[in-house]
């Protein structure tokens, strides 16, 4: 097969992913879209706590750990992103390696992921809103309701008015979350005595097997770091700027943590039992110092994080439905982008009001939004670890598939597969029998009928899986350009615009 | 620096399809080395990866490491051209869509037309740019929406909304966006063979007559377009 012959079949007029805004969003909004999917803000008020409860005065050294542990994932992540473009996120990039079943498991894991972490952050968002204004939850119930629907409501209109406005939206409201995390801990830090307490950083009696346990709890803080990942076809520069967002998302986290746990720990270094023993560090802390405004600024901050991470995980949650949508793995319809808009508003029309109504059904049903987050938060974090560990596997299958392998590739997967497999056993066998068995058991047989099904009948739609923003002519060097093709799945809109030239 | 020239200039010898184990042998350069330049040429859009994600070929920005050689039209494509001019009061020139850039091959003598580099680089403002982004919908703009006048369109979704209009009608229109004043039409013209996009032929004036449906004169251009088809493709 000579050269010529090589490119002419299988470079295609048009990418598969046509339609939607294509290399338009500049690397800091790609980088807020995966801090936002992290929601840092969040982890840093909550996280710490739950970590010194295994890892007792060895706190830090864990959220060490996990830091060291979501970079390999994101190492893993950047083989896929500095090669292909994709808009499936984590799900399209497995398909690459591991072909379409372990695909179709990361998908499932991601769509779980995603769609439980969007109800997450809209109830928290709702719920600190609620605090925020002076409600107490357990007494507005029904404002909480409302303020779920109209947050939803919100997220919809500026997903699909465009992507450059939700990053543009995400990047300004993540930004304000930080800002305000950095003074509430700075505050503390500087009100304890700013000395370095360097009994946090040597810890003393406690073992090696707590310091692992307090990784598994410190690891929830990364989750949703790949948020990125999803927008390989609206990134200006995908090759450069994905792979760098998804690796100093899981730095910038590990650093806010780190300091957030350093704070706390430090704030609680002479009370008997530590951190471990606190509901709400933060609000002690601010009490024993005598802050009274600081817990404001603190809810202001995670409502603000929260709602975030609803924007940046629905983003993402379209885009996964969109690609299934165009390989016929899920409806056709799912996979239309807006003609104008250019993004893919069936997909997130159809997911919002999945993602309103689950907390509104828990609320209605007299689940306290606080108690409601708990199996969200957990469940998706199982989906989340189910995708990373897929992905980490398969990225030196798809290095040695390209003929690219390397030595360290295979390193970084072989140390990071088998800590997720433990934390992900660890996960399951800690975690009580609940929402994430549910939810497990209702996914996987449906994936498994509905891959067999069209194993059967769709042989094509299964070849599909994994359709990317490949190189299509336009990209190429060189002079003939294409005749135009209507793009798949486009739908004919009538003429809204005057036609140019004629508006003055 | 130097070995990523040299894997660029490999790419160009070996020919478009070339895979990272070939270029590393070809060159001998460590295979971490190659994979890592041939990564970063990638990211910088020198280089594209083929739909198989083995091969590579010459990405186009590759295209601005050269200036494009546009053959002048021919004698008889110049006749086409001059016999237009000979019909209508407007300024009528001719572009060349070679290397994907407006390149201005017959231009007017007696009518003022843009400065060849704003066409080039902005292709939003004028019409024979517009024709071409109609084309290619996808590609992303290396000037960026730059504002000239207060008509420029540099809102990228109405931007978009009107090339839709430009590839459905195949004329592109343009009335004051580069200069307040003057504004101008353009048709397409497409190879007889593979109805790919080869040249623009577009007619200046002054943008309120731009404005006017012009419907007889837009006719006499579509015609001189179909004219010069086998002459330019």
């Amino acid at each position: 097969m000579n050269y010529s012959t090589r490119i002419a079949d299988q470079v295609r007029g048009q990418s598969p992913m046509a339609g939607l805004d294509r290399r338009n969003l500049g690397p800091m909004q790609v980088f807020a879209q995966s801090v936002s999917g992290a929601a840092p803000a969040a982890a840093m008020a909550v996280v710490p706590a739950i970590v010194a409860a295994s890892a007792g005065a060895a706190t830090i050294w864990s959220v060490l750990i996990a830091t060291g542990l979501a970079l390999l994932v994101a190492g893993c992540i950047g083989r896929f992103t500095r090669r292909m473009a994709a808009a499936g996120s984590l799900y399209s990039l497995t398909a690459k390696g591991l072909g379409a079943g372990p695909a179709l498991l990361a998908g499932a894991g991601l769509l779980v992921g995603y769609s439980l972490l969007g109800m997450a952050s809209l109830t928290g968002a709702a719920m600190q809103i609620t605090a925020l204004i002076g409600l107490a939850p357990a007494t507005s119930p029904v404002v909480a309701a409302v303020l779920v629907v109209v947050l939803a409501g919100l997220v919809a209109a500026c997903t699909i008015r465009g992507v450059r406005l939700s990053a543009a939206v995400v990047l300004l409201v993540e930004a304000l979350s930080i800002t305000l995390m950095l003074v509430v801990f700075g505050v503390l830090l500087v009100s304890q005595g700013i000395g370095v307490d360097s009994r946090q950083l040597v810890p003393s009696g406690t073992g090696v097997g707590a310091v692992v346990a307090g990784v598994l709890p410190a690891l929830g803080a990364f989750i949703g770091f790949e948020a990125a990942a999803a927008m390989g076809v609206e990134a200006r520069r995908p090759f450069r700027t994905i792979p760098r967002a998804v690796g100093a998302t899981a730095a910038l986290t590990g650093v806010l943590v780190l300091f957030a746990a350093y704070t706390q720990a430090a704030g609680f270094a002479g009370v008997p039992g530590g951190l471990a023993g606190q509901q709400q560090p933060v609000r002690a802390l601010a009490a024993a110092e005598h802050l009274p405004w600081l817990p404001t600024l603190l809810d202001a901050g995670v409502a603000t994080s929260f709602l975030a991470c609803s924007v940046a995980t629905t983003t993402a949650l379209a885009r996964l439905l969109f690609s299934m949508g165009r390989e016929g793995v899920l409806p056709a319809r799912l996979g239309r982008a807006h003609r104008r808009f250019r993004t893919p508003h069936v997909a997130i029309a159809v997911a919002l009001p999945v993602l309103a109504a689950v907390p509104v059904v828990l609320i209605s049903l007299g689940v306290s939004p606080a108690r409601a987050l708990v199996p969200l938060l957990t469940t998706a974090a199982l989906g989340y670890l189910v995708a990373y560990l897929l992905v980490c596997l398969a990225a030196p299958v798809f290095l040695h598939r390209i003929g690219e392998l390397t030595v360290p590739s295979v390193a970084a997967t072989s140390v990071i597969v088998p800590v997720l497999l433990v934390v992900l056993v660890a996960f399951v066998s800690t975690a009580p029998v609940s929402v994430a068995a549910l939810v497990t058991g209702a996914v996987l047989p449906l994936i498994g009928a509905r891959y067999l099904w069209m194993r059967a009948r769709h042989p094509e739609r299964v070849a599909a899986i994994g359709l990317y923003d490949e190189t299509s002519t336009a990209d190429l060097l060189g002079p003939p350009l294409p005749p135009r093709h209507p793009p798949p799945g486009s739908e004919p809109s009538p003429r809204s615009e005057p036609p140019p030239g004629r508006e003055r | 620096m130097r070995n990523a020239l040299a894997v660029l200039a490999e790419v160009v010898a070996a020919g478009p399809g070339v895979t990272a184990k070939e270029i590393s042998t070809a060159l001998r350069l460590p295979r971490a080395t190659t994979y890592r330049l041939l990564n970063l040429l990638v990211a910088e859009e020198y280089l594209v990866r083929l739909p198989d994600l083995r091969g590579f070929a010459l990405g186009a920005r590759a295209g601005r490491l050269a200036v494009p050689i546009v053959p002048p039209p021919s004698t008889a494509a110049r006749a086409v051209v001059a016999h237009l001019r000979g019909r209508v009061r407007w300024g009528v020139h001719l572009a060349s869509y070679a290397g994907g850039q407006v390149t201005l091959v017959d231009r007017d003598p007696d009518h003022p037309s843009s400065q060849p580099h704003l066409l080039a680089r902005h292709p939003h403002v004028s019409a024979l740019g517009k024709l071409l982004l109609a084309e290619t919908p996808d590609r992303p703009l290396e000037g960026g929406l730059r504002r000239f006048t207060e008509h420029t369109v540099s809102d990228p979704a109405r931007l978009a909304a009107q090339l839709r209009e430009v590839a459905d009608s195949g004329l592109a229109r343009q009335c004051g966006e580069l200069h307040t004043e003057r504004g101008c039409l353009a048709v397409g013209v497409r190879s007889p063979t593979d109805g790919s996009l080869v040249a623009g032929l577009a007619l200046s004036g002054p943008a309120h007559r731009v404005a006017e449906p012009n419907t007889e004169l837009v006719d006499l251009l579509r015609t001189h377009a179909d004219r010069l088809a086998p002459l330019l493709a």
